[in-house]
């Protein structure tokens, strides 16, 4: 089944970083009957000051690996400004200037780390469990930002992990995830594409090319809109996917309206989800809704 | 009129809201249900005539398998509201979710604004009356019964529909397979109008009437009972 949510603050450059984790974890939590394997998130536009937020793990006993990560990083002329490590969770703060996908490379090459996501303002964070034990190992609740996305999983389609977990980041490609609700059916035809293209995909879960899709588009000139609007025409299946960038985030749905959808927007906050209950946990007064039809898309911009 | 009682649904479990129903329709009263917050199941298998006034939006699921009560929703719902409606009232006042009236088999709904995909679903009687738009495969394999949509339909209106009536108000994005616009009668439109009328809708002046084409009928094998009357 799965459960998709979304939130986007409209003025924060009047009013500063928004409690976009607080959000995102009520959210999350009301629509925990939709899937309780793993949970995740994106929150864009987080205070950041040294180049890239790097978010990654290392899996099993390898007490080796967080030394090669600082070696590997140092090795490429790569300066790590902060560090933190915990449980087998990891966030550095890097300055590199040379390109991403030589960092990206760098990082997941070394034995036993697996990365999350890399964004200038934006990081993922995901875990097995429901969004109550996220937020307890991870503390989302006190993270501010400006948008964010998350998702809540029933697995269907592949194995049970933090690799499997949504949002996928759109590896190499800073501060794109995606998350999705559905299945895709033309999902290995074309992973098979864009790995004769070269992108190197970290999972075997369909979702992951929604967000490879969306970000080779974006890199390639169109805009987010541009590129979501090509994806219903390219992706075969059901579903319903929420994208984050740097700077927004949009969302489509299937030519069947198989999946649900619902927002509910006002003047400084816009908040899509699976179901009205997570919009319900976050917008105290029952405002209008608007619900998507089928092949629909949308973005908001910060 | 009897007396009104009020459920506080934050503070009950959907099991709880359930049972809590049943001893009051039984105890002869009219209920309110106050913080429904779009939780799911709320009112299933009521078989009584009784009075229920849901005061914001429900889940999915949600005043399904019913057989006589009327119920009145102030706000929206999600998937398949009215489920398997036998007989009775569902009046929602803005939009609902995917399959609203599915299976149906009496009775009738009244959606006060948008309904999403699927709206009256394999329906086999009664009336689904919307008042805003309607959405993709409005009327999907429907079998009975009449959906009447004020504003304008999705793609694929009628699809596979076996018997029974779509009135459309506004534009159709496309007709279903075997779906067909044929002429409405003067006593149609005057029927559609009281329908409206009943369900508190200011009636509009013109309509489309959708039918079945009945070109994918195929029944070549005969049933047991039709071998024996030939």
């Amino acid at each position: 089944m799965c459960g998709v949510i979304g939130v986007i603050y409209k003025n924060t450059e009047a009013t500063g970083l928004a409690s976009v984790g607080s959000d995102l974890i009520k959210m999350l939590e009301s629509l925990e009957h939709r899937g309780r394997d793993s949970t995740g998130i994106t929150i864009g536009g987080v205070e950041n000051k040294s180049d890239y937020i790097v978010r990654f793990r290392i899996e099993g006993q390898n007490s080796n690996a967080l030394e090669m990560l600082s070696k590997g990083i140092s090795s490429i002329g790569a300066v790590i400004e902060y560090s933190g490590f915990a449980n087998g969770f990891g966030k550095i703060c890097v300055n590199y200037e040379a390109d991403v996908g030589k960092l990206a490379n760098t990082i997941a090459d070394i034995d036993g780390v697996e990365v999350d996501s890399i964004g200038t303002n934006s990081e993922i964070v995901k875990d097995v469990g429901d969004a109550t034990q996220l937020n307890n190992r991870h503390l989302i609740g006190e993270i501010k930002g400006t948008h964010g996305i998350g998702h809540v999983r029933m697995a269907t389609e592949s194995k049970i992990d933090v690799n499997h977990s949504h949002p996928f980041w759109a590896y190499p490609f800073p501060d794109i995830s995606v998350v999705h609700n559905g299945q895709l059916t033309n999902y290995h035809s074309l992973r098979r594409k864009y790995q004769d293209m070269g992108h190197k995909f970290q999972t075997g879960n369909d979702s992951e090319i929604i967000s490879v899709f969306l970000a080779e588009r974006i890199e390639s000139g169109l805009s987010l809109d541009e590129a979501i609007q090509e994806s219903l025409e390219v992706l075969d299946g059901t579903f319903t996917y929420l994208v984050s960038t740097n700077d927004g985030i949009g969302y489509a749905k299937d030519s069947w309206s198989a999946k649900p959808l619902v927002i509910m927007e006002t003047t400084d906050r816009v908040a899509v989800a699976s179901e009205e209950t997570a919009l319900l946990s976050v917008f105290q007064d029952e405002i209008d809704r608007f619900e998507p039809q089928e092949k629909e898309c949308m973005t908001w911009l910060v | 009129m009897h007396d009104l009682v009020s459920i506080d649904a934050s503070k009950l479990s959907t099991r709880q809201i359930n049972v809590r129903l049943t001893e009051l329709i039984g105890a002869r009263k009219d209920i309110e249900i106050i913080n429904p917050k779009a939780r799911h199941n709320i009112i299933v298998g009521i078989l009584d005539k009784c009075n229920i006034t849901v005061r914001g939006s429900l889940g999915y699921y949600c005043a399904s398998l019913l057989d006589g009560p009327s119920i009145v929703v102030e706000g929206n719902s999600g998937w398949a509201l009215g489920e398997n409606l036998m007989s009775g009232n569902i009046a929602i006042s803005k939009d609902t979710g995917a399959s609203v009236g599915a299976s149906m088999r009496g009775g009738n709904i009244c959606v006060g604004r948008n309904a999403g995909a699927r709206a009256g679903i394999s329906m086999k009687g009664g009336s689904l009356v919307i008042g805003g738009d309607s959405g993709f495969l409005t009327g999907f394999m429907m079998q009975k019964g009449q959906i009447i949509v004020c504003g304008d339909v999705g793609d694929a209106v009628g699809d596979s529909m076996y018997e029974g009536e779509i009135y459309v108000g506004g534009d159709i994005a496309s007709l279903g397979n075997d779906a067909v616009i044929v002429d409405i009668t003067k006593k149609e439109l005057i029927s559609v109008w009281n329908k409206l009328e009943e369900n508190g809708i200011d009636k509009q002046p013109e309509f489309k009437k959708i039918v079945s084409g009945k070109k994918l009928y195929h029944f070549d094998k005969l049933e047991r009972l039709e071998k024996s009357s030939v």
